[in-house]
């Protein structure tokens, strides 16, 4: 084989070798699936405006000047309807925990993949079922912190709304709204039995479409102004700063939590 | 243009062949055979936090966590034995005390007091990043440098306690078995002392094991756990755990209604600067309470008595106090209003908290 003989093979073996590997198919594209994600974002409101906090600025329904020092709560069980049938989300977790505190916790990105389409309304329960309230089922800070001591019905706090109002003194005072599982007691205040004060939220307004591989927010307000006033007004003067053992003032605070959330 | 012909294939495979036995007989290197230190595991008690915080860049191994048990106890890690001031974290932080003094402010190499009282080395693994009263020392490592060079405890320099410890034959081998050469420096002697401290974990007290199902409370330590936990009652576990939290501590900073003026200078305000902080302190895990006296940051209560009086009847008015303070209720309200009976079952009920398992634990007393 002569030198050119050599030459011409070694070149033809590159040009084949660059053939070969130009003409490999392109990756098809993916065809679009028909499913996508949905996001909840939470938003803190005072009325019509995002809440300030610590700064004595607001006044409540009955009167009370108020503030606000942080919110930290749970929703569990978020159910999305599609002409007439419904759907719970509940790829990872069936509830999530919003604190004011923690700019993190006012996402929840649902893991669920859901169908396209548009969906005629969401719901979800504020706090947790009866069922689903399971004393020790966090182990972890934040939302072990929440706990509810078991004397009083264990499981954990569903809301804690932590502020001051002014007494009628001018001082200050502390109030802790903290809801949770009531307690039923007898005529002379032995604890014999709880109730279950969570409650089903059903938000008007709340249709949002799910599109194909992307993701969908839906931006929702919680009203602080709204667990005082309506349809129960709640006057700080006469409830004080701790209600976690007073069932009747529960039961006003669930009434007023049915129309505390609206989608933003 | 090249002509490939029998010289030159024959030159190309010499050139390879050169190459191949030149650089087998390449001189290696002798490995400086240290085998890797062993990784350390921490056994989570039933019920405790899974989630806690080892800094990336100091993973806890066997041989660290053994270096820093030794240098936790070395008087000559002040860097001032030679100068009859010898002191290590263990002059103020003693077992039996829960890793805490026992008496109030540290005393410094130089007779200096701490401006707070000493806070107690236990189950620090679960501190979020916020050490110290105020929560502005951000890691143990941190904390360890802090007070080599603070004027109030070593009053030292990290070159004399380099040269100190580097000057003691045990340990620049314990260093190479704990971090891969013998060389000593600040950076890894703190981060072997926060390797041991990270072991400190007390999960054994008379409250755990009743937690567990394996000890019942008495009458009168029940009838404090439920005073403990309610509202109307002393309403201690909003910001000191209890059953759900067994930390028995939020790790967060209240202020609790001690003063009506504050020392913005060393507050968790002077951290933050948010005005809900001003008179704030880090709530004290309850563990072992009974042994980590006096009390508050400053000191001024010297027993869980005077404590539990301040509790029940001595809150101060302030327009700072923690809305959880929901006690204060000026002009009448200045406490949770205890009766004799209910002030002794609540101490009852903290002296459940003492681990003596912990505090007598040999895997964390004084190797020397």
């Amino acid at each position: 084989m002569n030198n050119n003989k050599i030459t011409y093979t070694i070149a033809l073996i590159f040009i084949a070798i660059a053939f070969t590997s130009s003409c490999k198919k392109p990756d098809p594209k993916p065809s679009p699936s028909n499913k996508g994600k949905l996001n909840l974002s939470m938003n803190i409101y005072w009325d019509n405006a995002p809440l300030q906090y610590d700064t004595l600025m607001y006044i409540n329904a009955a009167g009370n000047h108020y503030l606000v020092n942080e919110v930290q709560f749970f929703i569990s069980e978020v159910t999305i309807y599609k002409a007439g049938k419904a759907k719970v989300l509940n790829g990872w977790q069936k509830e999530h925990y919003f604190d004011s505190n923690i700019s993190t916790t006012m996402q929840w990105p649902f893991a669920d993949d859901i169908e396209v389409g548009t969906y005629d309304s969401l719901s979800f329960t504020f706090g947790f079922s009866n069922a689903d309230n399971v004393s020790f089922m966090f182990v972890n800070p934040p939302e072990s912190q929440m706990f509810w001591p078991e004397y009083l019905g264990g499981g954990y706090h569903y809301m804690k709304l932590n502020g001051k109002w002014r007494l009628p003194s001018g001082d200050l005072a502390g109030s802790d709204f903290h809801l949770g599982r009531g307690q039923i007691r007898d005529a002379v205040g032995n604890i014999t039995g709880f109730v279950d004060n969570s409650f089903r939220v059903s938000l008007s307004n709340s249709a949002f479409t799910i599109s194909s591989d992307a993701t969908t927010n839906v931006p929702l307000i919680m009203d602080v102004k709204e667990w005082f006033e309506n349809p129960n007004i709640i006057d700080l003067n006469v409830i004080g700063g701790a209600i976690m053992e007073v069932q009747s003032t529960q039961i006003l605070a669930k009434e007023n939590g049915w129309n505390v959330f609206r989608v933003k | 243009m090249f002509r490939f012909n029998n010289f030159h294939s024959n030159a190309f495979l010499l050139i390879i062949v050169v190459l191949l036995v030149s650089s087998a007989c390449k001189k290696k290197p002798v490995p400086d055979k240290v085998p890797a230190p062993t990784p350390y595991t921490i056994t989570i008690p039933k019920g405790f936090p899974t989630n806690f915080v080892i800094p990336a860049d100091n993973p806890m191994t066997v041989e660290g966590v053994k270096l820093g048990h030794y240098l936790y106890y070395d008087g000559r890690l002040s860097g001032k034995a030679d100068e009859g001031k010898p002191q290590t974290c263990a002059s103020c932080h003693v077992q039996s005390h829960s890793f805490e003094n026992g008496v109030g402010r540290g005393v410094g190499t130089n007779g200096n007091l701490t401006h707070n009282v000493m806070l107690p080395h236990v189950n620090l693994l679960w501190n979020p990043g916020t050490f110290g009263w105020n929560g502005s020392v951000p890691s143990i490592e941190e904390d360890v440098k802090e007070t080599v060079v603070s004027p109030t405890e070593f009053a030292s320099t990290p070159e004399k306690v380099v040269s100190a410890i580097k000057a003691i034959p045990m340990y620049p081998p314990m260093f190479k078995a704990a971090f891969g050469t013998s060389e000593v420096t600040m950076d890894r002697i703190a981060k072997a002392i926060a390797q041991f401290v990270r072991t400190e974990i007390s999960s054994d007290s008379k409250f755990d094991r009743y937690i567990r199902g394996e000890e019942q409370l008495t009458a009168s330590e029940r009838n404090g756990l439920v005073l403990f936990t309610t509202e109307e009652g002393a309403d201690c576990f909003h910001c000191h755990g209890g059953v759900g939290n067994p930390l028995m501590t939020t790790n967060l900073f209240y202020n609790n209604a001690k003063d009506s003026v504050f020392n913005t200078n060393d507050d968790r305000y002077s951290v933050t600067g948010l005005t809900s902080d001003i008179g704030a302190y880090k709530a004290t895990t309850l563990r072992n309470i009974e042994l980590t006296g006096p009390y508050m940051h400053d000191g001024r209560f010297q027993t869980l008595d005077d404590v539990i009086n301040f509790y029940s009847s001595g809150l101060v008015y302030s327009k700072y106090a923690n809305p959880l303070m929901h006690k204060l209720n000026p002009p009448y309200g200045h406490g949770a209003e205890l009766n004799p009976q209910q002030k002794a079952d609540l101490k009852a009920f903290l002296l459940t908290l003492t681990d003596t398992t912990f505090t007598h634990n040999p895997k964390l007393a004084n190797p020397f």
